[in-house]
């Protein structure tokens, strides 16, 4: 509504400061924390109910008490403890690529002619859905038609090996198929931190007589570590998140070479159905990831984080 | 600039260092385009000419991946015998639903929670971030069991309740990050004014639609390529598209072509969806914490 060429927002003058009133907020956060908590805390008291008990499927089966006995009993688990070394050392393995190739690609992607174009092609992989990424990749790796297979063979390094049948193979297959999809993320982190990084101290150390070799190692990489240690606390999340891609690629398999931890989660829990030791072994998952969270919000509120954001 | 011109190196190793750059760049297009490129290509393959392959070494012989005739037969086959209608309407269902229940009651949380401030607020956040962080599997575990009493196994509700378990607590926490950058000043005004609380959020609201739109698509997209829930909790009755696409993988009779065709009717909405919000990706996709 306008009134002699202004808007108007209310008929009548305040009548009284409705400053002070809290309650206002707190009623319009209070359905989405109800539910949050619905859906997220209920479930986490369940879980802990779970691994507890040796919980049955069938109707009106009681489920029975038997203490910590689901974590005593992952002691023993060879797979559980196997699943951790692997799941590290998969994350590793995808952090080290990504990180390493995503830099690079920052680097030279940074005021290149063709920055916004590319930038969009590589958006592309990021948008699609793990498990769509871990097919097509499944069919390029196949041993009697894929494409990747037979490149590979021509060029004389896989001799007659199948990529994912060969447990020495099939860990890198999966890490190829992660550093394929997410790369173009952490060079699109790098990026934003490059856009940031303070021209001016860029420019005096070129007036002292620096080339860009070292205006890389002094300059860049001290601006750009904040930005780099988010992208890898996200990415090292993410591989906790998502076994979409593994699950249809490997499995888990070949024996058990890329059963990373929440792949055996699944499995027991979804394909054995031992939802009270699942139970325990989503407990010391989810221990983790919030030790991890912890690291990642501590970055968040980090002040020298915060200098880098541009003045919204 | 002009400063940066007089001190520039010019080292005998520039064009060389350019070269390299292009080169990288060149490969780097190459490959992340590749595989999305042969999953096109061979959606509109017939089931024999999709198997072809040069002999190993026969380098010559790559053409043949070209040497097909286009059919269009996959994408029938999907609708007219796989169902797919049925599972695309599932997948569309459970993620407008999730995103909409998620950014509606996440914006209104994340508005109160940038105005107000109380004892304990840190704590919130770190439960809310927590909540989003956790994996998949893990939440799926006592999900299941919950839902399996609640009779929520196969239902879209059910789905669209477990995507809110990770939409709902990203909504919060990015909305709350978009909303601290919208200045109280503004509704501060509007309140002296004579506005009461709810008019003077209206005054903010053109301010933060296109955030809270781009949000809303990223919440669509996160849900619409989810594998686990889908597969565990939709399975039955609200079966979405990447479960079923994987379960075109049968261990006898792969049916390549109809996978490929799948890939394309999951993927092609969703490479629209990030463009269209390309501006807000990375800020949705590292939680806020970097933003362009």
């Amino acid at each position: 509504m306008m009134r002699d060429g202004f808007r108007v927002i209310a008929d009548e003058p305040a009548k009284r400061n409705p400053l002070p009133s809290r309650r206002f907020y707190f009623w319009l956060m209070a359905p989405a924390l109800i539910l949050l908590a619905a859906i997220s805390l209920y479930p986490f008291f369940w879980l802990i109910y779970m691994m507890l008990h040796e919980v049955q499927l069938a109707p009106n089966a009681p489920d029975t008490w038997v203490g910590l006995k689901n974590f005593t009993q992952l002691l023993n688990d060879k797979k559980f403890l196997n699943g951790w070394l692997i799941l590290f050392k998969y994350s590793a393995f995808c952090m080290v690529l990504e990180v390493g190739i995503g830099l690079i690609l920052a680097l030279v992607l940074n005021n290149s002619r063709w920055e916004t174009v590319l930038v969009t092609i590589f958006l592309m992989p990021m948008m699609m859905a793990p498990v769509i990424a871990g097919l097509v990749w499944y069919y390029l790796y196949n041993g009697t038609f894929g494409w990747y297979h037979w490149l590979l063979q021509s060029v004389g390094i896989l001799g007659n090996r199948s990529i994912l049948g060969s447990p020495d193979t099939a860990m890198l297959a999966v890490v190829i198929v992660d550093v394929w999809q997410w790369t173009p993320l952490i060079a699109l982190i790098v990026l934003a931190g490059l856009k940031r990084v303070p021209q001016d101290q860029l420019e005096a150390n070129m007036v002292d007589g620096a080339g860009p070799v070292r205006n890389f190692f002094s300059i860049m990489l001290p601006n750009l570590y904040p930005f780099l240690l988010i992208a890898i606390l996200l990415r090292f999340m993410d591989n906790f998140r998502f076994i979409d891609a593994i699950l249809v690629l490997t499995g888990g398999g070949p024996a058990d070479s890329t059963k990373i931890l929440p792949t055996y989660l699944f499995d027991v829990s979804f394909k054995y159905f031992e939802l009270g030791r699942g139970g325990a072994i989503a407990f010391t998952l989810l221990l983790v990831t919030i030790v991890l969270g912890m690291v990642l919000v501590r970055m968040f509120e980090d002040p020298a984080q915060k200098m880098n954001r541009p003045e919204d | 600039m002009a400063s940066l011109d007089i001190v520039e190196n010019r080292s005998p190793l520039r064009p060389l260092g350019r070269a390299l750059s292009i080169l990288f760049l060149a490969v780097f297009t190459l490959w992340t385009v590749l595989p999305i490129f042969v999953m096109f290509v061979s959606s509109f393959k017939d089931l024999l000419q999709a198997f072809q392959l040069p002999a190993v070494g026969d380098w010559g012989a790559i053409g043949i991946f070209f040497d097909f005739d286009p059919t269009l037969a996959h994408y029938y086959n999907l609708f007219a015998n796989l169902n797919f209608g049925t599972y695309l309407f599932n997948s569309l269902a459970a993620a407008l639903g999730s995103a909409a229940i998620s950014v509606v009651l996440g914006s209104m949380a994340a508005y109160s929670l940038s105005r107000v401030e109380f004892r304990g607020k840190k704590d919130l956040f770190f439960w809310i971030i927590s909540t989003r962080m956790a994996p998949v599997v893990a939440v799926l575990v006592p999900l299941y069991a919950i839902f399996r009493s609640a009779g929520l196994i196969g239902t879209l509700p059910g789905l669209i309740l477990a995507y809110t378990t990770f939409n709902l607590p990203f909504a919060i926490w990015i909305l709350k990050g978009f909303f601290d950058n919208v200045p109280y000043a503004i509704e501060e005004a509007a309140m002296v004014d004579g506005a009461s609380r709810v008019q003077a959020l209206r005054e903010i609201m053109p301010l933060v639609a296109p955030g809270v739109g781009a949000f809303l698509i990223l919440c669509v997209l996160f849900a619409w390529n989810d594998y686990l829930f889908a597969s565990i909790i939709g399975s039955g009755g609200a079966k979405t598209l990447p479960p079923a696409t994987r379960e075109l993988v049968q261990p006898q009779n792969i049916q390549w072509g109809s996978i490929m065709a799948a890939g394309v009717v999951t993927t092609v909405p969703m490479l629209f969806l990030g463009l269209l919000i390309r501006r807000y990706l990375v800020t949705g996709l590292t939680m806020g914490a970097v933003r362009e």
